[in-house]
């Protein structure tokens, strides 16, 4: 926003005259607004601090997985009451926060959206800093804006590569051999060739997650879709590696082409079909829910390195919490948030075994890097895949996620162009070639040059 | 006019058509969550557990409550209201008459989603965020309601409001002696309307209340389905599918059974007025 | 009020105007004034005069987007009004057996949530695992790709559309043949004319105001369509089911709220057009209104 902008007020109410001046005088979140602002901590010990707050979060398990580690920090800070409610806050935040009335003290966010909106977040800067070396890099640049961080990292969610541990054996594959995504193409076909009609490789029909599931392919090879500066990169190698990659997998037939976990997906899953899902932690929510006939026979292993000796995980999805900057208690909602993301005791609260999760939280695993040791599970060993300890597959993938850049504000717009185009790639309807250029031109000028 | 088999096949094949989702909807809803979406055909269970997480999870009550309130109030303003500017716009010349229905129609054109950021705005600067009159007062008459009271009104006899006028009767006297009368059919339907728009209104009231107090039922269906609706990231969404159905089963059997019950006299209502025609 | 003075319309059309002055004016003109604008929700807006309008006209999409929903127009609401003319006419039969069944079932699906009903048709229409495939295969015929191929995914869309809301025409237009005297009809069948005529040549005419009436409401409901595509199909496979309201709703979720305000100005346009060309279509020959 460079040229000097008309004031909004102003043009109000010259368009409106004195009846309706009142209202637009009064209207927030408009010029007037001061830069945001830097949030400090609060001085006073657990014990002294009094005040209420209201904190948003999404609906389902992981609310009722942060309402029991909200009662914890009750206990911790018997001083501070706290107003947990569920609300749609894709449908919500934005609004609120553009309209500054009523705003929550803090809200759980999905880490894409943060950019879009740091101007009504307050500064986490100073707050998180004490603890940014400990948490995980991906984490840290994702909600960061200008060099300022907006969100207090929570959830890290490391890409793994389930497969069939039974298919494996008995093709005589080696899942340790599957270090490179060559190898894993070669080991498709060892399965194909045994049985035909096996197409080992899942990749997902919906535009948006297979975007999601592209950025965690190049967040292992250290790029994104854009760089620091905000230039797009699809044109570069990265994303030329995983589209020809793409292609050859496709060609070959190795490819189940299904929704994520719609019935198609599950029942090719069940079918014996799908052999390998490189996905995100929170697939585990399939064998442990969902399937039926092959529950037990998953396991997780890291992704394979585009590189030998490359990066074997990405990050894919993910959420933080934000303080905006109305918000009447900033500083109550950052203790809350400090001790769910930062203290022990929180992150066992959330992580740990519960009411929800008897066995602890397992489609994610915390971002704050000294409680990912593998030797000290939060969660434990899962059933539904026989027993393995995931913990411990996920914590040593999650060591290895790649830095990454700011999330664009735009970057769920993008779907149109590049998710459509991946699809597109997927059906054998566009080339490498032309999904590049194609979703590059239409980003630029639907998105960055509007931005 | 006796209808024939023809007919009876024809409405029968389309009734079946229109109520099957309806049925499979309150049938999954008594299913276990994973059944809905792996086994969406055949009948398990049955069960009520995603009755007991709905009303666990979500305030379903206080969502009725304030549907309800939302209904009777708006529902009010629109039956008088709508009736007596449809009038005015069918029955009478007046100078501007062609410019404030051309704004009515410029409202009914406009889409809502524009507005509503704006409107937010409003509510926040006169602090009325969270509170019944946001949910009621902003289209309480709508342009839609006006609209269709004009077409109603319009096709009266001029000789009936006439004869009224003849009779000394005041202008209001002949509204609710002569005019309300006569379209009772299209008043039965525009109380049908109200309320089905009330009902099914979302998008407002999603981002008009924060608070748990004033959420209206669709706001209770909203929070159960984002995780469903939009991208499903995350992987509880075959549990809150169960909730989504169970609460959405509850929010429309009641509707269903005033419903049936109300039907005859709706339709005799119609009846009424076509001996007055 | 004894008198019939000139202020009586005036008083009688001045609640909605009251209420349009609290809660219409401020963010009609806050949104005008937003189009010409770029503004994300925070900081200063920045005048971009018409950038935003001639982004949109030279925009494929905003033209896909049109087209899209002229596309479901047509698979809507011509079929809504023929086929809910039908069934009112019928429905208005005194004679018809089960007439209160079959009422309830036709205008059902009107009082059901749209978020839950959608999941309903996402189950439904599974290319792979749907009942409609299924019972497709048990006749001999192939899968359809109902909401996974650009071809199907808008008819399917459309009759999710249709299922939803044929309740609300069947309504209006039975109120509307409340207008068809009963003595109308005895006269005609003296005369012994048929059926067919006498629906033509009585029961059509009769209601045409009322259709004229479905046609534009409806024609501003499909053109401003974007919950039921975006709980079902999100406007995919591909954009094919992107129609306008969705597309205008893509901006503003985005928060890119100056290109969703001019969005919104040029639908209004649209649509007034489009309802214009509608009313005078229907429009009775004799000239009344």
């Amino acid at each position: 926003m460079s040229t000097p902008p008309i004031g909004r007020r102003g043009f109000l109410r010259g368009a409106l005259g004195v009846g309706a001046l009142a209202v637009a005088g009064c209207a927030p979140g408009g010029g007037g607004q001061a830069a945001p602002s830097r949030l400090a901590a609060p001085s006073a010990t657990a014990s002294a601090v009094k005040g209420e707050i209201t904190i948003w979060n999404r609906s389902g398990d992981l609310f009722k997985v942060f309402d029991a580690a909200i009662a914890k920090f009750k206990q911790a800070y018997p001083g501070v009451t706290v107003n947990h409610q569920q609300v749609d806050i894709d449908a919500k935040l934005a609004n609120t926060l553009i309209s500054g009335t009523d705003v929550p003290d803090g809200s759980f966010w999905d880490d894409a959206k943060i950019g879009g909106q740091a101007e009504h977040l307050y500064d986490l800067t100073d707050l998180v800093a004490p603890y940014k070396d400990q948490t995980a890099p991906y984490k840290i640049s994702v909600n960061t804006v200008d060099g300022k961080i907006y969100g207090v990292p929570w959830d890290l969610d490391p890409g793994l590569l389930w497969y069939r541990a039974d298919i494996l054996e008995d093709a005589g594959v080696d899942i340790a051999g599957i270090a490179t995504y060559d190898d894993l193409l070669a080991a498709s076909r060892t399965i194909k060739e045994r049985n035909p009609a096996s197409k080992p490789i899942h990749l997902d029909k919906n535009p948006f997650l297979s975007q999601l599931w592209l950025e965690m392919l190049a967040n292992q090879q250290g790029t994104s879709l854009t760089d620091a500066n905000g230039k797009l990169r699809l044109d570069s190698p990265e994303y030329q590696n995983i589209f020809a990659w793409i292609r050859q997998a496709t060609g070959d037939g190795l490819v189940t082409h299904a929704p994520y976990l719609e019935p198609a997906d599950v029942n090719t899953l069940d079918s014996g079909q799908q052999v390998f899902v490189p996905w995100a932690i929170w697939w585990s929510f399939a064998p442990q829910n969902l399937l039926k006939t092959t529950k037990g026979k998953w396991r997780a292993a890291p992704l394979p390195a585009w590189t030998p000796g490359g990066a074997r995980s990405g990050a894919m999805g993910g959420s933080s919490f934000v303080i905006p900057a109305k918000a009447k208690n900033p500083e109550l909602a950052w203790l809350l948030y400090e001790y769910l993301c930062f203290k022990d005791e929180g992150i066992q609260a959330v992580y740990g075994p519960n009411s929800v999760y008897p066995g602890g939280l397992s489609t994610s695993v915390p971002s704050y890097t000294p409680a990912l040791d593998p030797a000290k599970p939060l969660f434990q060993p899962i059933e539904a895949l026989g027993g393995q300890d995931l913990w411990k597959v996920a914590t040593e993938a999650a060591a290895t996620i790649p830095a990454a850049v700011p999330i664009p504000w735009w970057w769920a717009q993008s779907v149109d162009y590049l998710g459509n185009n991946v699809q597109r790639l997927i059906e054998g309807k566009m080339s490498p070639d032309d999904v590049i250029a194609d979703s590059a031109k239409k980003i630029q000028r639907n998105l960055i040059d509007r931005g | 006019m006796k209808p024939g088999i023809g007919q009876y096949t024809i409405l029968g094949v389309l009734a079946a058509g229109f109520l099957y989702p309806i049925w499979w909807a309150i049938s999954s809803s008594f299913k276990p969550p994973n059944d809905i979406i792996t086994d969406p055909l055949t009948l398990s269970g049955p069960t009520l557990h995603n009755y007991e997480a709905m009303f666990a999870d979500v305030p379903i009550g206080t969502g009725f409550a304030n549907t309800a309130l939302v209904l009777v109030v708006k529902g009010a303003m629109t039956m008088l209201f709508c009736p007596l500017a449809g009038y005015a716009f069918a029955k009478f010349s007046f100078p501007g008459k062609n410019v404030l229905f051309g704004v009515v129609l410029l409202t009914l054109m406009l889409p809502t989603l524009v507005l509503i950021i704006p409107l937010l705005l409003e509510m926040s600067a006169l602090g009325w965020v969270n509170t019944y009159q946001a949910l009621i007062l902003p289209g309480s008459i709508d342009a839609f309601s006006i609209f269709w009271m004009r077409q109603t009104i319009a096709a009266i006899p001029g000789e009936l409001i006439d004869a009224g006028r003849v009779d000394g009767s005041s202008e209001l006297g002949i509204f609710f002696r002569v005019v309300l009368p006569v379209i009772r059919p299209g008043l039965a339907a525009l109380a049908v309307l109200t309320t089905m728009n009330v009902y099914n209104d979302f998008v407002w009231p999603v981002v008009a209340v924060n608070d748990t107090e004033h959420q209206t039922l669709q706001v209770v269906l909203s929070t159960l389905a984002q995780n469903i609706t939009g991208n499903r990231i995350g992987s509880d969404f075959t549990t809150v599918w169960g909730e989504l159905l169970a609460a959405g089963s509850v929010a429309m059997v009641p509707l269903l059974v005033i419903f049936v019950v109300l039907q005859r006299h709706f339709i005799n209502g119609i009846l009424a007025g076509s001996v007055k025609g | 009020m004894r008198v019939r003075t000139w202020l009586t319309p005036y008083v009688f059309v001045s609640p909605f105007f009251l209420v349009f002055a609290a809660f219409g004016v401020y963010p009609l003109i806050f949104a005008l004034q937003l189009s010409f604008t770029r503004w994300r929700g925070a900081g200063e807006a920045v005048f971009v005069g018409l950038g935003n309008y001639s982004y949109l006209l030279s925009s494929p999409d905003f033209w896909a987007s049109l087209g899209n929903s002229a596309v479901l127009w047509l698979l809507i609401v011509p079929v809504q009004v023929v086929a809910g003319l039908g069934a009112a006419v019928l429905l208005a039969n005194a004679k018809l057996r089960l007439r209160g069944f079959f009422r309830v079932a036709f205008i059902a699906p009107f009082v059901t949530p749209l978020v839950a009903m959608a999941q309903v048709w996402i189950v439904v229409f599974d290319t792979d695992y749907g009942l409609v495939n299924y019972v497709l295969n048990l006749v001999g015929l192939p899968d359809v790709g109902w909401l996974t191929s650009t071809t199907w995914s808008k008819p399917t869309l459309a009759l999710l559309f249709l299922w939803k809301t044929t309740g609300f025409a069947i309504i209006i237009l039975l109120a509307g043949l409340q207008a068809v005297p009963g003595q109308v009809y005895e006269a005609a069948g003296l005369d012994g004319a048929s059926r067919w005529r006498q629906f033509w040549s009585l029961t059509v005419p009769l209601v045409r105001r009322s259709i004229a009436f479905l046609v534009v409401v409806q024609t501003l409901a499909v053109f401003q369509m974007f919950a039921e595509p975006y709980v079902v199909t999100q406007g995919g496979p591909y954009g094919s089911t992107e129609t306008a309201g969705l597309y205008l709703y893509d901006h503003i979720s985005a928060s890119d709220l100056g290109t969703g305000a001019a969005n919104s100005f040029l639908l209004v346009l649209l649509v007034f057009g489009l309802s214009l060309g509608a009313v005078r279509l229907l429009r009775p020959k004799d000239g009344t209104s």
